[in-house]
């Protein structure tokens, strides 16, 4: 009976020893977004990426605080001509199975990623028009047409094993990375954490914090909650709505930066439309009073822009300025344009993407209407409006954007090329905004091979869009990180909102 | 009998059939998930490539045959986004639902129908006055609020109870459960009152209009006249007489704690299939939302089958006819 006790004690103790050892991460954050799936290539979402830097490493990556380009799995890269690309491997990486990364890998995770069924990393893989693998330490990509950006999106491409990748089924592989990165993947519970412990024999060294759980927490209140609750130790995508409650908070350090991603307004210049007058776009571009929209709708979490790309990608110009807010200019401009009583005018956009959209829709309907224009709103769900979107059904919206490559580049062939599907330009021209001379400029500078040379190119479109008014600039979202005191804990918050774990000291 | 219960089972498959066709139609309208599929750097030819790798290029109609083909054989399609099967994605989190719902009802019914007995045995006591006027803030305040002031006030001011997630998990088969660590019961405190405020205060007044009424029947005059214990006289002769719409409305209302639980879910970050059904909808995931009400339709339609043929066990006068 006695040894019958003891023997079910025994089992009592077991049982509840792995429970308490689970309690207990180094680290836990707290995100805003949870993961889609665990194929690196699943997803092309900065929130997805995030989760997938800590289990896998690119040929390339960027470093906190600017982004800078660095190498990760490849030690050199070089541009030999406008359409091949050259990289060299690190030597003696492996994955968390055991297997050596050499070029075999790279190549079939690159032809991988164009299969539809696999990756929504379509473009960058689309654009490869050829992969040869002269050793296992070399790789020379060749593209269809000149990609100036190819190796800025090196650090999101993530490298998986081969072996394993042919040899498991599309739900295992979806939902257990194997990886090279600074974490090894321990557990996913979907909706609840995902766990991963340092990877000892990291290229780079074994990262500080050995056991870390990530838990997205999608609801604001909660996460505000967990925060309070010290349930978590960092917390990503702290409400605007919170930031001077939270700041009197003792135990809590409150980290805001630039964001990466701009708030514009997109406006067409399509002719038959009143916006087909540069007059028109320059007077609703002096109407705006965005100072104002910084101060009372986003509560001074923003940062004015006076362009679209952000200070880190290549082709941003501080010498740049945005259309001053200036109502009387506004009115006289649409009088000499040859509406002085205005015109009817419809404002979209999205009501659930970006921080406070709708409220910010509102806000340019108001300042529209005291120039004069008759203004209607129409917000509605993303999932809707993006349809709307790339069907150019509207002339006039509040979009957000932001360039994963870091590379005005891309950002204009997609944004304010002339659209033709046919050549992949224009996808995201919703507004059909035309100018013949910018599209040449945008292809002209696509063959550009020094980088310099190209920067002052991008620049010189940067600053005939702003100039043009094919969109109005509005501002730089702000990221507000939430750091609990008292663990000692390093943070520096990446621009592209990245949580890479080997980063925090 | 058995014809009554073919009949019934026979309205259900119509009924399912009806809210999958409903299902698929809307579903034109809510967005194209091609956008999301392709990556936001997509071309035209690649969301094309992309349409037709998924066929949903091909008309609604066949869309809509090969989808019943496919669930005739348990294949519900996998979500667009992770490219894991449907079913299984929402059948994993059901353990987690169903604790939450269990805990809910049990709680709910606990305290309903015990306040609800307390109520018609004082009823002009001050207690019983203030549970009446709390029953009425139970109904008309809507759940996600209660839940938000239970947060605050249980873990932010005073720390006693964890705000989100589920707490530790054991796997007992194919059964996650979190109702044998103490982390588990912390994590469900919160979350199971939420869910079931509406219910108990629902209880609470049928309950006591039950009792009210059965208490002045003549019956139970003769039992008080007897000489039976008060106690005796109200727990046994007239309780039990009216537990039968009191758990007739559980049961029912258990099959819609588990379907609907979705704001719950979300605020308390809870990893149950309302929360997944919320992510699913922001992301244009059809094959996780159609598997999702067809499930949700298939429980609530079982337990009301079920429901109504023990009705018609327990009392051979009723036919639905």
């Amino acid at each position: 009976m006695k040894r019958l006790a003891l023997q079910g004690l025994l089992l009592l103790s077991i049982t509840a020893l792995p429970v308490s050892a689970l309690a207990k991460a180094d680290l836990v954050i707290a995100t805003d977004a949870p993961p889609k799936s665990m194929n690196p290539h699943a997803y092309s979402s900065d929130a997805n990426l995030s989760y997938m830097s800590n289990f896998f490493d690119g040929l390339l990556q960027r470093k906190v605080p600017d982004g800078k380009l660095v190498p990760a799995l490849a030690t050199d890269w070089e541009r030999v001509d406008s359409t091949t690309w050259k990289f060299t491997l690190r030597e003696g990486v492996k994955f968390h199975n055991g297997n050596d990364f050499d070029s075999a890998d790279v190549k079939f995770t690159f032809t991988r990623m164009k299969d539809p069924k696999y990756s929504k990393l379509l473009n960058i893989a689309n654009s490869i028009a050829s992969i040869e693998t002269p050793d296992p330490y070399t790789v020379i990509f060749k593209t269809e047409k000149p990609v100036p950006w190819f190796a800025e999106t090196m650090h999101q491409n993530f490298i998986v094993d081969k072996e394993s990748s042919e040899n498991r089924d599309s739900g295992d592989y979806n939902t257990r990375p194997i990886g090279t990165g600074a974490y090894k993947f321990v557990e996913w519970v979907k909706g609840s954490y995902i766990s991963m412990e340092a990877n000892p024999d990291y290229w780079e060294g074994a990262p500080k914090y050995k056991s870390v759980e990530i838990r997205p927490i999608t609801e604001e209140s909660t996460r505000f909650a967990a925060l309070v609750g010290k349930q978590v130790d960092i917390v990503n995508g702290v409400p605007v709505t919170l930031y001077d409650k939270i700041k009197t908070m003792p135990h809590i350090e409150l980290i805001s930066q630039a964001a990466r991603r701009v708030i514009y307004m997109d406006i067409t210049n399509k002719p038959g439309t009143p916006f087909e007058d540069i007059r028109v776009r320059q007077a609703i571009a002096h109407a705006i009073n965005e100072e104002q929209i910084i101060e009372k709708v986003m509560r001074g979490q923003a940062t004015l822009a006076h362009q679209v790309p952000d200070v880190p990608t290549v082709g941003y110009d501080e010498s740049i300025k945005r259309l001053s807010y200036d109502p009387e200019k506004a009115k006289k401009l649409l009088a000499d344009a040859g509406y002085p009583d205005g015109f009817e005018i419809t404002i979209a956009g999205p009501n659930d993407r970006y921080i406070n959209d709708e409220k910010i829709c509102e806000a340019v309907a108001k300042y529209l209407a005291k120039i004069g224009l008759k203004v209607s709103l129409d917000v509605k769900p993303k999932s809707i409006f993006f349809d709307e979107i790339s069907e150019f059904k509207h002339h006039f919206y509040l979009i957000g954007w932001f360039d994963g490559s870091f590379d005005f580049g891309r950002s204009a062939e997609k944004l304010l090329h002339t659209p033709n599907p046919d050549k992949g330009m224009g996808v995201y021209n919703g507004t059909y905004y035309s100018n013949a001379e910018i599209d040449k400029m945008i292809i002209d500078s696509s063959s550009i091979l020094d980088r310099d040379e190209r920067k002052k190119a991008l620049q010189e479109i940067n600053r005939k869009s702003v100039e043009d008014v094919a969109w109005i600039p509005l501002h730089y979202q702000q990221d507000i990180f939430a750091v609990v005191k008292g663990k000692n804990i390093k943070f520096t918050p990446r621009s592209d909102r990245w949580i890479v774990v080997k980063e925090i000291m | 009998m058995a014809t009554y219960i073919v009949r019934r089972l026979l309205q259900g498959i119509i009924v399912l059939l009806a809210v999958s066709t409903v299902c698929f139609v809307m579903f034109r309208y809510t967005g194209d998930p091609v956008l999301m599929l392709a990556g936001k750097y997509a071309t035209q030819a690649e969301r094309e490539q992309v349409r037709q790798v998924y066929g949903l290029d091909r008309p609604v109609h066949e869309q809509y045959i090969s989808f019943i083909g496919g669930v005739l054989q348990g294949d519900f399609g996998k979500s667009y986004v992770s490219q894991i099967d449907a079913l299984d994605m929402i059948l994993e989190r059901f353990p987690a639902t169903f604790e939450l719902a269990l805990t809910a009802i049990t709680i709910s019914f606990i305290f309903g129908v015990g306040l609800g007995v307390v109520v018609s045995v004082w009823p002009r006591g001050m207690v019983s006055r203030s549970i009446m006027a709390g029953s009425l803030f139970g109904i008309s305040v809507p759940t996600f609020l209660i839940g938000i002031l239970l947060v605050m006030f249980f873990s932010v001011y005073i720390e006693l109870f964890p705000s989100f997630g589920r707490g530790d998990t054991v796997q007992v088969g194919f059964w996650r459960t979190g109702l044998l660590t103490a982390s588990g019961w912390q994590h469900i405190v919160l979350p199971a009152l939420t869910l079931s405020g509406y219910q108990l205060a629902v209880l609470v007044r049928l309950t006591r209009a039950g009792m009210r009424e059965t208490l002045s029947e003549e019956y139970i005059k003769t039992a008080r006249a007897k000489g039976l214990s008060p106690a005796k006289v109200v727990l046994k002769h007239a309780l039990r007489n009216v537990m039968i719409p009191v758990v007739t409305i559980t049961g029912l209302s258990f099959g819609e704690l588990i379907a609907f639980s979705i704001v719950t879910e979300t605020i308390f970050q809870w990893p149950g299939m309302g929360n997944l059904l919320l992510t699913s909808i922001f992301e244009t995931d059809q094959p996780i939302i159609v598997t999702y009400i067809m499930l949700a339709a298939c429980i609530i339609l079982s337990i009301n089958i079920l429901v109504d043929v023990l009705y018609a066990f327990l009392n051979p006068r009723i036919r639905y006819d």
